[in-house]
This record gives C-alpha cells, sequence and structure tokens, in this order.
C-alpha cells in the first residue's frame, strides 16, 4: 500500500511540474509533505523511515564535512542542497561585481571582436565555465552579450545563443559540480571532482571539439554579417572596464571564484566534501561582501532549494518502499545481466526522459536504482554512474524544454526579437546531441566493458 | 483629470473592442490594444504578423518550461512584454484605455484603474461575428468557442484570477441587452461617477 501511495505522489508530482501551475518548490514540498505523512506515517507506520529521509543527523557526522573514504547517503541530501546555495551566494557576487560581463567583453575583444573566432571562444567559455557554475548563470550573461554583439558586428546571434546554450550543458556533464544531476550522483555515491573530470570529463572533452566543428559547419553561413556593405561600427561596443562596477569587489570576487575551483579540483585531497566547500565559499563571499551580505543572501533562489528538498523526500517514498529496487530490476532482467544493454538503457532513456522533463527529478529518482543495478548484476557502479550523468546532462540539450540552459536562453533570445520555436531549436541541436550520446555510448563501452 | 485606466476585458463578438475605443474617443485618451504589438514589433524587430501571431494566445504546457522566471515560450515572453510596457505607461502618469491582456490584475496597484468585462448573448455574438467576419452560423460559433477558451486560458495562467468572473472586475456588463451604444452611454456615466468620486 505504502508503495501505491509513492508511486501516486511521484506520478502526481511530476504531472504539476510539467503542467507549471503551481510554481514548483511547492509542488515538491507539498509531495513531500504528502510522503512524510501518508507512506511513512500512515502506511508504513516507519518513525525511522522519517528521520532517514530528513536526514538531519547527517550534519552531525564527520564524514558529511570530511571525508576520506567514499560513503553513499540517503533520504535529502543536505550536501548538494548546501553546495548548491553556497554556489549561489559566490556567483550573485561575483555576478554583482560585473565579474561575468566583463569576462565576455574582454574575450571579444581579445579575439579582435571577429565574429568567427568569438563564436569558438565563446562556445568554449561557456563550456569552461559552465563545469564550476550553474548553466543558468553562464547563459545569461553569455546570451546577453552575445544579443550586444550581434547587434554592433551584425551577425545573427541565435546560431551562437544554441551553441551556447549546448556547450554549457556539455561543460556541466564534466566535473562534479556542473550540473544538479551530477551533484547529485556525486554526494550520493561518493565521488570526487576529480571522478567527474576524469570520466565524464574526458567524454565531454572529446564532444566539445566535435561539436565546435559541426556548429561551425551548420552555421557557419549565419555568422557572417548579414548586410556585407554595412561595416560594424566596433567603437559602439562597451568596454570591459565598463562592466565592472567596483574594482575591489571584481578582485574579490575574483580570487573566490579561484579559491572555489581550487577547492574543486583538490577536494579528493583535502578530503573536504563538497559541503564544506560550498558552505566556506558562502561565508567567505558574505564576509567581504560586508554591507552587501544580506542583498546576497536575498538574491538566493530559495525556489530551487526547497524544490531540492521536497523532491528528495518524495524520491526517498520510492526508496524506502522498494519501487526503485523493482525498477532495477527489471532493467536487469530486460537486459538479461548484460552491462552493454544496461548502459545503452541507461544512458538513451535517460537522455530521452531528460529531453522532455526535469532532469534533477530524474537522476535523483535513477541514482537508488542504479545503486541496487549495480549490487544485483555486480555490474561496477561507476560505469552505472557515468552512464546516468552522461544521459541526463546530455539529453537535456535535445529540446527546448530539457534542461535550464535551453529556457534561459531561448528566453533571452525572444525577448531581444529572435524567437526560438522547437522547430529552430531541434533541427540544429537534436543531431547534435544524438551525436554526443553516440560519442558517450562507444566511449562508455571503449572505457569500461 | 486624475490619471485614469480604463481596463476592457471583453468576450470575443460581445464589441468590446469597439466599447473601449468609443470610451477612448469620449475621454479623449488614447487606446492600447493593436497599438501594443506594433510597439513590440518595433522594440524587438519582430515582424507584425510573428507578434500577432503569439498575442494572447496561451502557451502549450507541454512544451514550454520556466526557469527563474524565464520562459522558452514565445507566448509568454511576448505577453511579458506587453505587460511591461502597460506597466511602464501606467507607472508614468499617462491616462489610456487597454483591452485585455491580464489588465485587470497586473494593473491593479494603480489606483486609477477601471476595470470593465463585457460579454455577450451567444446568439447576438454570433450574429455580430457572421456579419464582420462573413461567417455561416456554426463557423462564428465555433470561432468564438475558440477565441474564448483561448483567452480564459491566457489570462488564467498570466494572473490568480479568473477570465469573466464579476468579483475580479469593478463592472461587468451585457453589452446585448441594450446595444453597443447605450452600453458605452452607461460605462461613460460610471467612468465619470468613479472619477468624480476620489
Amino acid at each position: 500500500m505504502a508503495a501505491v501511495f509513492a508511486v501516486i505522489i511521484f506520478v502526481i508530482m511530476f504531472i504539476m511540474i510539467v503542467i507549471d501551475k503551481i510554481e514548483r518548490q511547492y509542488v515538491t514540498l507539498g509531495c513531500g509533505l504528502l510522503t512524510i505523512i501518508v507512506v511513512f506515517g500512515l502506511c508504513m507506520k516507519s518513525m525511522s523511515a522519517i528521520w532517514d529521509t530528513l536526514s538531519f543527523k547527517s550534519f552531525a557526522t564527520t564524514e558529511f564535512w570530511y571525508q576520506v573514504t567514499e560513503s553513499e547517503s540517503k533520504g535529502i541530501n543536505w550536501a548538494t542542497i548546501i553546495f548548491i546555495a553556497g554556489m549561489m551566494i559566490m556567483v550573485e557576487g561575483m555576478a554583482k561585481a560585473g565579474f561575468f560581463r566583463w569576462l565576455c567583453l574582454r574575450i571579444a575583444y581579445l579575439v579582435k571582436c571577429k565574429t568567427v573566432p568569438i563564436f569558438i571562444t565563446f562556445v568554449i567559455m561557456s563550456a569552461v565555465l559552465s563545469m564550476f557554475i550553474d548553466s543558468i548563470t553562464v547563459i545569461m550573461f553569455l546570451a546577453a552579450v552575445t544579443i550586444e554583439l550581434a547587434n554592433v558586428l551584425k551577425f545573427n546571434p541565435v546560431p551562437m545563443i544554441l551553441s551556447e546554450i549546448f556547450c554549457a550543458n556539455l561543460g556541466g556533464s564534466a566535473t562534479m559540480c556542473g550540473d544538479p544531476p551530477n551533484i547529485i550522483i556525486g554526494t550520493s555515491l561518493g565521488f570526487s571532482f576529480f571522478d567527474f573530470l576524469s570520466n565524464t570529463g574526458i567524454a565531454a572533452g572529446i564532444s566539445l571539439v566535435l561539436c565546435i566543428i559541426y556548429f561551425y559547419l551548420v552555421f557557419r553561413k549565419d555568422l557572417v554579417s548579414k548586410d556585407k556593405n554595412e561595416k560594424a561600427d566596433i567603437s559602439k561596443l562597451p568596454k570591459p572596464s565598463d562592466a565592472i562596477k567596483s574594482k575591489k569587489n571584481f578582485i574579490i570576487s575574483s580570487v573566490i571564484f579561484g579559491i572555489a575551483v581550487a577547492l574543486l579540483v583538490t577536494h579528493s585531497l583535502t578530503h573536504l566534501t563538497v559541503a564544506t566547500i560550498g558552505l566556506f565559499i558562502a561565508i567567505i563571499t558574505l564576509i567581504t561582501a560586508g554591507k552587501s551580505a544580506l542583498e546576497l543572501i536575498k538574491r538566493i533562489d530559495y525556489k530551487t532549494i526547497l524544490f531540492f528538498i521536497g523532491l528528495f523526500i518524495v524520491v526517498s517514498g520510492l526508496e524506502e518502499t522498494g519501487i526503485l529496487v523493482f525498477i532495477a530490476d527489471f532493467i536487469g532482467n530486460i537486459s538479461n545481466g548484460n552491462a552493454m544493454i544496461m548502459i545503452i538503457i541507461i544512458i538513451w532513456v535517460s537522455a530521452v526522459a531528460s529531453a522532455f522533463v526535469d532532469n534533477i527529478p530524474f537522476a535523483a529518482t535513477m541514482v537508488p536504482v542504479i545503486q541496487s543495478l549495480s549490487a544485483s548484476t555486480g555490474v561496477s557502479i561507476n560505469t552505472l554512474a557515468w552512464s546516468l550523468s552522461l544521459g541526463t546532462d546530455i539529453g537535456g540539450s535535445a529540446t527546448p524544454i530539457g534542461a535550464s540552459a535551453n529556457v534561459v536562453g531561448t528566453s533571452i533570445a525572444a525577448k531581444n526579437g529572435h524567437p526560438i520555436g522547437w522547430g529552430k531549436y531541434c533541427a540544429k541541436l537534436a543531431p547534435a546531441t544524438v551525436i554526443v550520446l553516440i560519442i558517450s555510448t562507444v566511449y562508455i563501452f571503449a572505457r569500461y566493458l | 483629470m486624475p490619471q485614469i485606466i480604463i481596463s476592457v476585458g471583453r468576450e470575443f463578438g460581445s464589441g468590446g473592442r469597439v466599447i473601449a475605443e468609443a470610451l477612448a474617443e469620449r475621454f479623449q485618451i488614447p487606446v492600447y490594444d493593436r497599438h501594443l504589438i506594433t510597439e513590440i514589433a518595433e522594440k524587438t524587430g519582430l515582424s507584425h504578423e510573428e507578434v500577432e501571431r503569439y498575442n494572447e494566445v496561451p502557451k502549450s504546457r507541454l512544451a514550454s518550461r520556466r526557469v527563474r522566471g524565464f520562459s522558452n515560450s514565445i507566448e509568454d515572453n511576448i505577453a511579458e512584454m506587453q505587460f511591461e510596457i502597460m506597466d511602464k505607461k501606467a507607472a508614468s502618469g499617462e491616462s489610456f484605455v487597454i483591452v485585455g491582456r491580464c489588465s485587470e490584475t497586473k494593473l491593479k496597484k494603480y489606483t486609477g484603474l477601471i476595470s470593465i468585462f463585457v460579454l455577450g448573448d451567444m446568439s447576438a455574438k454570433i450574429k455580430r461575428v457572421m456579419e464582420i467576419y462573413n461567417l455561416s452560423e456554426n463557423e462564428a460559433k465555433a470561432l468564438i468557442e475558440k477565441k474564448d477558451r483561448r483567452r480564459k486560458s491566457y489570462h488564467d495562467y498570466h494572473v490568480n484570477s479568473r477570465w469573466g468572473e464579476a468579483r475580479f472586475y469593478d463592472i461587468t456588463i451585457n453589452s446585448s441587452r441594450l446595444g453597443i451604444d447605450r452600453t458605452v452611454d452607461i460605462l461613460e456615466e460610471y467612468i465619470k461617477a468613479r472619477i468624480n468620486n476620489k
């Protein structure tokens, strides 16, 4: 009975997120509350299931902050939540200081404001920045500057924005903190930043090179000036230094970003968990922000944080009632224990699902599934985790609603007179998605089987 | 005259737009309806037809998503641009008549807002639509139902009030009872009374 209710609540949550009538954080929190009351309380009558799910005791454990050996977490993934909140504070601080706009303009000037070099450097920058900070912020600034540059340099910004969106998602797949599914996979299964970089990161790197070639070939005609007789007046472009609102804040935020990158890259050596890093980065950002600290706190995207909390509770409902083991057994049976088929199923089903529904709830649901699948079939959890990560991260690029960066990028383009409908979007990015998924599948086969 | 913002919501075929234009003329203030489309077209560089295509139509829920206030739906983005323009005009102190676009709710914070909803009997609306669009009775009925369904869906998605429900407007009026001209007279009286009451 508990399992039936857990599934019903999960399905209702998914449908309501898709319908988008009620804000998604209220949906997941409401469904989370229902899971606690109906599934754990009334059906299972299990206080321990409630405590395991709320997972408050994890804060008191040393492993939550300092982790020498890999460990797995259950229930609300507080490490993910603290890390995301910490990075949000840092990113707000950087944005306030004008860091991202400065970086975009600086690079445009470095390549002498020539369209093709801007295209190549911007898509690489999109991928690299998304390895460390959320793709929403990356696209918000990149798309806005791209449109500004396009207006002055007289080229069509849509191909560049589409390529930036794709590469932001691709860059996100390369590291543990690049995309929320990776943070969930990493913190749940005890992987480090370097584990991701040396596994999914290599697949993303190979794909990035091929994608730049693909995008250049597909978009090369759009990257030239619309009117060849019209000469672009570069003096109309804003100067990078104009983007810096306060030199002191700019230097501080750049240093903090550098510290965050250094801590993330070395966290398997320092044994500091992402929760510790997130908290530390947030604290130094707030201390150095002085009077602006309150403003930065207010600008945290609480809705996303609450969305995550509710989501983890609902997924715990599925986990505690054994539904996810059932799904894992199902995958194990249809693949007949064959690792190759399992990998194909995980990569491609994750990709198709992520193309149409939010990949965060999908990844959160699939983590316990692959754990169970690994335990029952003996296929390495690492192999399944990298398959899940690549499938969910890359699949999201296929449609305009698959990932947050897609929504933000297409929205900014539309508001500036460049509407991008499903047709225009999918015609260029769906083939790119399929190419990268094929590369990822071949990569996983070649490296892990 | 203090600022007045006359918001006119309407059922398709009820003559709401004509009533809005007549009120604008009587109070010597501009009416914003198609003008907003032109303004967005000029601002964004989109064609008039492109903006018109996405004007006051609901988005497909399954094909769209919203992230931190951004939406991939072109309909949503056009709607938000219209809301912004409307709000800027209202904030500037300008008096105007605005047709539809959730204005009765979106502009509620302005004390000069007078919200009207014009409805009509189905038979009268069909007759009017048949004449204007040169349609058969069935075609006219189908068009009315389709347009109203879209307006309701658009309205109820963007704001929390419900389209056409009396409690969300200052006055709702059936234009089929007295005809368009007398409806305008009554509304003019009502608006004058509201202005004098300030």
